[in-house]
């Protein structure tokens, strides 16, 4: 399967602080290729992003529609920091498949959250062979929340089945002091489900059953 | 992905906020445990930074430096040569610096008047 992904942004990093200037405001431990979300303080999500380690810099793969609010909360952040910032996502695509794709050149292969990442320049022929609706399906079968759908501002990550993404020790960064609070209570107020049908509220509509994200009982 | 072709895009424009002539203050407990620091050896500098991160957005970065290459303002404050670099001069005008003496969670405390909110240690805020 490769589905292309026409909500991807793709920032370009440079400089010697972007590996410990995006583990400081996101969730997971960021010491080389990773898929993290970075919060508010509120624990809100801004985006979720990966983060692929190349030999001159680093690319984060983030939401389109996320991608203004991305850029204002990290340069309001950067503080003199040796971090410098351009966007790619005009230059580039972003492509989604199930399995591991074999080595091209060209093209960057990252293994994601969302499963494996090809990155390649627009000028690259990479033909994808599923449709929109067959990567919706594969997301609710997966039980896997995507941007838009399940991913949103509303929401911390714990709500929206990001659990796997939010590190238990690396310390502090923004908004842990809400997910650890609601890890050590066991109360995270909502949570992904997948559902028989298409119930109305649903986050993703599959072809016999759907995600939603409903309040915990 | 084509890094020769992303670096041919524009950098994105940074709004950094105006930098403001900080005005500190430090307790007299404060004064007290950086002498006891310092001892009569002036030549050093407290830093007095800000670093993204931290549980409410911004982390306080406390430091005794001999010389800093981050560009900063230089204040005399109660005979202390205070450093507070020009990037976050915005987020540490008008703070108290001060002491609190207790077991747990003791140390150097920042009053910030620009915080909105920080966090249960008291190390980061927003």
């Amino acid at each position: 399967m490769l589905v292309r992904d026409h909500s991807a942004s793709v920032l370009w990093c440079e400089g010697n602080d972007t590996l410990a200037f995006i583990n400081g405001l996101s969730t997971n431990l960021v010491d080389g290729p990773c898929t993290t979300v970075v919060l508010t303080p509120q624990a809100k999500i801004v985006d979720v992003v990966d983060v692929i380690c190349l030999p001159n810099g680093v690319a984060l793969v983030g939401s389109a529609a996320n991608r203004a609010s991305l850029l204002s909360h990290l340069s309001q952040r950067m503080l003199g920091r040796d971090v410098s910032l351009r966007d790619v996502s005009a230059l580039n695509q972003v492509l989604l498949c199930n399995v591991q794709p074999e080595p091209e050149p060209g093209v960057t292969v990252h293994k994601s959250f969302f499963g494996w990442m090809r990155i390649a320049p627009l000028a690259k022929s990479l033909e994808p062979n599923w449709e929109d609706d067959d990567w919706n399906e594969h997301r609710v079968m997966a039980m896997l929340p995507y941007h838009g759908h399940e991913i949103t501002g509303r929401h911390h990550p714990l709500a929206c089945g990001l659990e796997s993404l939010v590190h238990e020790q690396k310390g502090c960064y923004t908004g842990q002091e809400l997910m650890a609070r609601m890890r050590s209570r066991g109360r995270q107020g909502h949570r992904l489900v997948r559902l028989a049908g298409q119930p109305e509220g649903a986050t993703t509509i599959g072809r016999t059953h759907s995600l939603a994200i409903e309040r915990d009982s | 992905m084509d890094c020769g072709t992303c670096e041919s895009a524009s950098p994105v424009v940074v709004n950094a906020p105006k930098e403001v002539d900080v005005s500190l203050t430090m307790t007299t407990k404060a004064v007290e445990m950086l002498s006891d620091a310092f001892g009569d050896d002036r030549s050093h500098a407290l830093l007095v930074g800000v670093l993204s991160g931290g549980c409410s957005g911004y982390m306080y970065d406390l430091q005794i430096v001999e010389s800093t290459e981050t560009p900063c303002q230089e204040l005399d404050i109660d005979g202390f040569k205070v450093l507070v670099p020009r990037a976050s001069s915005h987020l540490l005008d008008g703070i108290e610096i001060d002491y609190v003496d207790r077991l747990m969670g003791g140390g150097f405390k920042i009053n910030n008047p620009n915080a909105s909110a920080s966090c249960g240690c008291g190390e980061s805020f927003s």
